[in-house]
């Protein structure tokens, strides 16, 4: 390899081709600025599916392949002697040594984590076929390096004989330049070898690569020989590579071109040609029936294409003397089989990868494209500037076939250093080698996958010792109804959702009493843990299981297992396939849930449980002087659409759809503005005392029509603090000095306190309007009420709620956003299957609602006011007014009358009600209903329902005949003048007053359905019915003397004549002539 | 995808040859027999599965990942098919029919997708520097340190799982289930997604005991179950095993061959490179022929005269 036969080029080194080389590298560098500057998303259209994409089919797997000139020219001149091609050799391998440094420049853009490159040089994983290509490229590059080294020292000395710039300080350094170029020219075959060795390794590794995805790759390119192929097509292709680069060199540079070398050297394509196509049609032949030729349309054309254009035409035209002897012809065909090629690794690695979930799919972008065609320019230009930089290109003056015998500048090594130098490099690549060896091999055996980081990484926690499965966590002592299902087996790990509260009455309701679909098994010892078979029990003594149990069975001394003494922990060792307790629990429940669809048992999980509210401590992001609608802001930011269903509401809008007043079921127009009452009377000249309870912000007139999301007072009933409370009168604002940081940050869901502080305090003062709604209920003693007390259920535990809009009627609030009812809990025969008149109880049902027995009294502990006078009020004067700016009349005045323990009144009621609009006109000769629940006894929906009437006599305006409304907040409660009051608040609502007024007596319809007492306290026959109607003998003559236990007396004796019968339409007490669907009593009559 | 078992096993009759022939591929299989005591695995019975998305959400609790922006409870994400990404390492999806033949009442097929944690993955053969590992007892985790992000890893998953985190500048990592190996490491303790199944359709214990559940439930019901636990043998094994009771195509489950590719690329790899020989063969071949040919030209140089 003498280096007087090659030359730096000399002349003009900008021509137009290199500035437009130098655009593209600069949009394509632009391009990649931007992707290391942000990342792979902006710049690929990479995806999961498609991890891949053009970077690596062309910058990686093409440039490998196309850099095969340097391997098969080197192995031809150097190994096999043929030194007649030796001008080919350093442009060959300068192309070789400027394609695989742009390997890895191109691989830096697409590695994720592109400054870990270094990595596969320490981490060694000699299963990963990637790391067999990364580490033979590493190498491949040092072995160009030093075969390219030659030129560089060569074109060095070059500028010290001409006195090049820079040659003064080349000149200190000749001699150890000419030490270097003695020695590599000694060490160079071997070098040459390891070149040719390493690249076979990684051009057919680089074939494997897509051997690991057998069930991703297209049948017509996936086969176990790509290694095979991808080494020959290599192979065949680095010939063509240096036909095309001499060729286009010669071009550019306007010499001859060297058809004298590239005529013979083509001459040697075809059969490399034909080597790769054998192969690869042999392949197709063997897998025959695996290959799918026309199962899409699209890789048969690719596939076609790179067969046919790209390795038969060319095949055949080189065949042909002419073709090889014409430089355009010869430029053609090699530019066929390199493109061949190229279109073969675009189509492995692209086209024929066809993940199973594509998604979008992926095609390049321009980005992609951009820094490719980039990185191809600047092989190109460097190539350029190599040739004019360094002696590679042949003597332009001499004609090239002619090889110079120039005398060496260089004197060979002494043979004794040479070998000692051979003898080095011999060694160290024979470490390298067997040190790789080696790795393959401890690979295989495994020792590779040992994971001792994952050891050091992560902790090993120590798991919980195991629960005691006789502690049954979360169940109270002593109830025997409601189950809370909670226990750390439940709740390890993922508590989403608070626990569920298995009401053990209702589904055994619904069972009908069959108790084996839930207990299955059960035993007498309760360290008996695996029991036995209901069934098989019942089996082996003959008794045929299929009705209640408590049909044989005293339900109250009979013992079961525990449903966590079976089923504790999932796929225990004892016995694999026995669900733990959070399995048998929801597969049981869902299961019946899901087959009673229609029974309206809950399928969703917040019909059973509770979600828990996260900790928003770390989620509210607002400062210690943040105002009310700071927070309600910061709600916003994550809660839009609650905000928004919040405006929808009847809460926010006081009013809504009315399908149970009569003239108004399809109506939406019904709300508080158009009530008329005898508490408040109305709200439209007293909005602003009413304003403390709406749930906005701001002065209550226009902020119910405007519906800006900033202004709802999310606070109002998420505080769980207890502290955020409105003034009164103060437009809606919180009272002064709240934490409002600390109320923000703990907000959960609503208490029944929370609830309470409006809806106990309706018109002002404590239970002053329901009477069921009174402060106790926000934590009450167990037998106030069953519900609230003893099974702590919340509000929506039975107002249920959706989008915020919240279920429940009221009598006096006309919009209804879906009911309550009793059965939905209790189901349609509540009483009970074990006892003996629970047939006779849920009969009544039929005609009486649930509340009238289970709701005795209201008003337990706060009295409930009961009537108005008036009349009275402005005779009276003015009085002290209370803490919540109500006047306090002293009870001699006679202007209220307020009772405790109010026994409730009893109406038909059908669910729909008439009631009295603002301005509707009323008849002053007669009592007028303010309210009037409908239905009489002949219409078979009504049900006697309980009431609280309030009785009034209040202003109605003479001449208009219309009912007032008096200002009572700033008016009345101050000057005690009606007739003032009177005259402001018809102004304020905006409606016509005569000027003068007169009383008439009003009554006023409250619903009556809390503080419902446990059944032990619920009425009695007695209560209700007369003594003697009340008896077994009656219809079952058989029994004598039956006592009617515990029932059949009256549990209040002290009220008397509770329900008047003749008044509900019945001619005597129906226990006696027989209820109202029965035309007459049983078989048997009334004792006399 | 068209494929089907028949022509995965005439996809790989050319390779049998090959393996045959190679008794590395015989020690690797042994490696994984020798520890099949200690591997864990999860049973998923998408007869079961109700599709109320807890395990998605035990999931992102655990590895905590960012908050969807629907939540858990929504189930609209249902209407299209989703596949597990970098912020959600399992997904629901719902096909809509019954879940086997004796369940006509319900309407909807859940079919749960993660990491399936495959016996000889895919992704630990394919990885450039071991970032993907094997841990003792099956569960394939992830080191990002060392991890160059070549995404090699993605290509060789043969159920398409691994995710990137295209997004990051200068960290990102491929994302995955990786079956919550803290705790699955010796503990046996449950992922999180089987922790918060509320109905135990995901089970959580010891392979070998799994695929005995398995058939027990298939051999109870022969009704409702196909007679195939997808997972067994799929793909060399994977640790994930499903239960079904409809077409396998119809539900999301790909049908893979039992084959390990893993076997095919080692046992190439190993074979050609198996001590370095063949390497070292063409190396002395190569250097005879060049000492050759050497030796003729400096007769012909001699013979002329010159010498170089």
């Amino acid at each position: 390899m003498s280096a007087h036969d090659t030359r730096c080029v000399r002349g003009s080194f900008f021509s137009p081709g290199t500035f437009a080389l130098l655009a593209v590298m600069t949009l394509g560098g632009a391009f990649a600025f931007t992707r290391m500057l942000t990342n792979l998303q902006t710049v690929t259209n990479l995806t999961d599916a498609y991890p891949w994409g053009l970077w690596i089919a062309i910058d990686v797997a093409c440039g490998v392949a196309l850099a095969a000139g340097g391997f098969t020219t080197a192995a031809l001149i150097e190994v096999f002697g043929n030194h007649k091609y030796r001008p080919l050799l350093r442009p060959a391998v300068l192309t070789a040594w400027l394609g695989y440094i742009f390997v890895g420049i191109g691989l830096m853009f697409d590695l994720g984590r592109y400054w870990n490159i270094w990595r596969p040089a320490f981490n060694w994983q000699g299963n990963s076929v990637l790391f067999e290509v990364g580490m033979c490229v590493m190498a491949y590059l040092f072995v160009l390096t030093v075969e390219m080294s030659i030129s560089f020292l060569d074109g060095l000395r070059t500028r010290v004989e001409e006195g090049s710039p820079g040659a003064r300080i080349l000149n200190r350094l000749e001699r150890p330049l000419t030490l270097l170029r003695r020695i590599v020219r000694t060490v160079m075959p071997l070098f040459v070898i390891a070149g040719v060795v390493l690249s076979c390794m990684h051009q057919s590794s680089l074939g494997a690569l897509m051997v690991i995805a057998p069930t991703k790759m297209c049948s017509l390119w996936y086969t176990p020989v790509l290694p095979l192929l991808f080494l020959l097509s290599a192979i065949m292709v680095g010939f063509p590579m240096v036909v095309m680069e001499s060729l286009i060199v010669s071009r550019s540079l306007g010499r001859e071109p060297e058809m004298d070398l590239l005529s013979p050297l083509a001459k040697i394509i075809p059969w490399f040609i034909a080597g790769y196509g054998a192969v690869k049609i042999l392949d197709l032949v063997v897998r025959g029936s695996a290959v799918e030729f026309f199962d899409t349309p699209g890789h048969m054309i690719a596939f076609l294409v790179e067969m046919v254009l790209c390795l038969l035409v060319p095949f055949v035209l080189l065949m042909l003397k002419p073709v090889r002897e014409s430089s355009g012809w010869l430029l053609f065909s090699s530019l066929l089989i390199i493109a061949g090629v190229v279109l073969n690794r675009v189509n492995v690695f692209l086209v024929a990868y066809e993940p199973p979930f594509p998604g979008k799919g992926y095609f390049p972008s321009v980005g992609e494209i951009a820094v490719t065609l980039g990185l191809i320019a600047t092989i190109m230009f460097l190539y350029r500037v190599f040739i004019f930089l360094f002696p590679i290109l042949p003597k332009h003056e001499t004609s090239a076939a002619i090889p110079l015998r120039t005398p060496p500048t260089y004197t060979p090594l002494k043979t004794s250093t040479a070998w000692t130098f051979r003898g080095v490099a011999i060694g160290l690549m024979l470490i390298f080698s067997v040190l790789y060896a080696f790795i393959h091999q401890e690979a295989v055996s495994g020792d590779i996958r040992a994971t001792e980081w994952v050891e050091s990484v992560r902790p090993v926690v120590a798991e919980s010792t195991g629960l005691n499965p006789a502690e049954h966590a979360g169940r109270p002592e002593g109830y025997q109804r409601v189950y809370i299902l909670s226990s750390r087996l439940l709740d390890d790990l993922d508590n989403f959702y608070g626990p569920a509260r298995f009401n053990h009455v209702t589904h055994d309701e619904w069972t009908g009493g069959d108790c084996a679909p839930c207990h299955h098994r059960f035993s007498m010892d309760s360290d008996d843990r695996i029991g036995i078979d209901l069934n098989e029990f019942h089996d082996e003594l003959e008794i045929h299981l299929g009705g209640p149990c408590a049909s044989c069975h005293d339900m109250g001394s009979i013992t079961t297992q525990r449903c966590d003494s079976c089923h504790w922990l999932a796929n225990e060792e004892d016995d694999p396939s026995r669900l733990g307790l959070k399995g048998a629990y929801h597969r049981q429940c869902i299961g019946c849930h899901e087959g009673a669809r229609k029974t309206g048992a809950p399928l969703a999980c917040i019909g059973c449980h509770h979600p828990v509210t996260p900790d928003h401590r770390d989620l509210v992001a607002v400062g210690e002087d943040v105002d009310v609608q700071g927070v309600v802001r910061e709600c916003v930011r994550c809660h839009a659409t609650s905000t928004q269903d919040v405006l929808k509401s009847a809460h926010w809008n006081w009013a809504g759809h009315s399908p149970e007043v009569g003239g108004y079921e399809n109506s939406a127009s019904l709300g508080l503005n158009t009530m008329v009452n005898s508490y408040m009377f109305g709200t439209g000249p007293n909005g602003e005392y009413c304003a403390a309870c709406h749930i906005g912000i701001g002065p209550l007139e226009g902020r119910i029509a405007n519906r800006d999301p900033e202004t709802v007072d999310c606070l109002i009933c998420h505080d769980t603090t207890g502290t955020y409370k409105k003034k009164i009168g103060g437009g809606g604002q919180p009272v002064d000095g709240l934490d409002l940081q600390r109320v923000g940050r703990t907000v959960g869901r609503p208490s029944r306190a929370k609830c309470g502080e409006c809806h106990f305090y309706s018109d002002g003062s404590a239970n002053i309007k329901h009477g069921d709604l009174e402060p106790a209920l926000a934590d009450p003693p167990d037998d106030f009420d069953v519900h609230m007390g003893r099974y702590n259920l919340l509000c929506q535990d039975c107002h249920t709620t959706r989008q915020h809009k919240i279920a429940g009627m009221s009598m006096s609030a006309p919009a209804v956003e879906g009911r309550v009812h009793c059965s939905r809990c209790h189901s349609d025969t509540p009483h009970g299957i074990s006892g003996a008149y629970s047939r006779h109880l849920d009969d009544h049902l039929r005609s009486i609602s649930c509340q009238v027995c289970h709701i005795p009294h209201i008003a337990r502990e706060t009295p409930t006011r009961t009537s108005i006078d008036w009349q009275k009020a402005e005779a009276y004067g003015p009085v002290p007014l209370t803490d919540r700016g109500l006047p306090a009349w002293p009870e001699r005045s006679g202007v209220e009358t307020w009772v405790r323990n109010l026994v409730p009144e009893y109406r038909w009621y059908d669910g729909t009600r008439r009631i009295k609009v603002l301005g509707e006109s009323i008849d002053p000769r007669s009592t007028v209903y303010l309210n009037q629940p409908q239905g009489d006894k002949r219409n078979p929906r009504a049900l006697i329902s309980a009431f609280k009437t309030h009785r009034a006599i209040q202003p109605y305006d003479t001449d208009n005949k219309v009912l007032l409304i008096p200002k009572l907040w700033e008016g009345f409660w101050q000057h005690f003048n009606l007739e003032v009051a009177i005259r402001d608040g018809m102004a304020d609502s905006g409606m016509g007053y005569s000027g003068s007024y007169d009383f008439v007596q009003t009554v006023q319809y409250m619903g009556i359905h809390h503080e419902i007492v446990p059944a032990k306290d619920a009425l009695g026959c007695h209560d209700c019915h007369a003594a003697d109607a009340v008896d077994c003998r009656r219809c079952h003559s058989s029994i004598r003397g039956h006592e009617l236990n515990g029932l059949g007396h009256a549990v209040y004796p002290e009220v008397e004549n509770r329900i008047d019968f003749k008044a509900l339409g019945y001619e005597d007490d129906p226990a006696r002539i027989g209820g109202r669907f029965f035309i007459q009593l049983g078989r048997g009559t009334p004792p006399s | 995808m068209g494929l089907n078992r028949r022509r995965f096993f005439s996809l790989f009759l050319p390779t049998a040859a090959t393996l045959a022939a190679c008794s590395r591929s015989e020690a690797s299989q042994e490696i994984v027999g020798s520890k099949e005591e200690e591997q864990v695995g999860c049973l998923v019975d998408t007869t079961l599965c109700i599709g109320c998305r807890q395990c998605e959400e035990g999931c992102n609790r655990r590895n905590e990942l960012p908050r969807p922006d629907k939540p858990f409870r929504d189930h609209s994400v249902f209407r299209t098919d989703r596949r597990p990404g970098i912020n959600n390492f399992t997904v629901v999806n719902e096909f809509l029919g019954s879940p086997s033949r004796d369940q006509r009442n319900k309407s909807a097929t859940y079919v749960k997708t993660q990491c399936m944690h495959c016996l000889d993955p895919a992704c630990v053969s394919a990885c450039i520097v071991g970032a993907l590992t094997r841990a003792r007892d099956g569960a394939v985790v992830y080191n990002p340190d060392i991890c160059i992000g070549c995404r090699y890893c993605m290509i060789a998953c043969p159920f398409q799982i691994p995710s990137y985190e295209y997004a990051e500048t200068l960290t990102p990592r491929v994302r995955k289930c990786e079956f919550c190996a803290d705790q699955a490491e010796g503990t046996g303790a449950d992922p999180a997604c089987a922790a918060a199944c509320p109905i135990e359709a995901i089970v959580f214990g010891k392979r070998s005991e799994l695929l005995q559940l398995a058939r027990s439930r298939i051999e109870r019901r022969p009704v409702r179950y196909v007679d195939h636990v997808y997972g067994e043998n799929e793909i060399g094994g994977t640790s994930w095993l499903y239960l079904y009771g409809r077409e396998m195509d119809e539900i999301g489950l790909l049908s893979l061959p039992i084959f390990s590719p893993p076997r095919t690329t080692e046992a190439i790899q190993h074979t050609i490179f198996k001590y370095g020989a063949i390497p070292f063969l063409v190396y002395g071949t190569l250097g005879g022929i060049m000492w050759h040919n050497h030796r003729k030209h400096q007769v012909a140089d001699d013979r002329d005269g010159g010498g170089s």
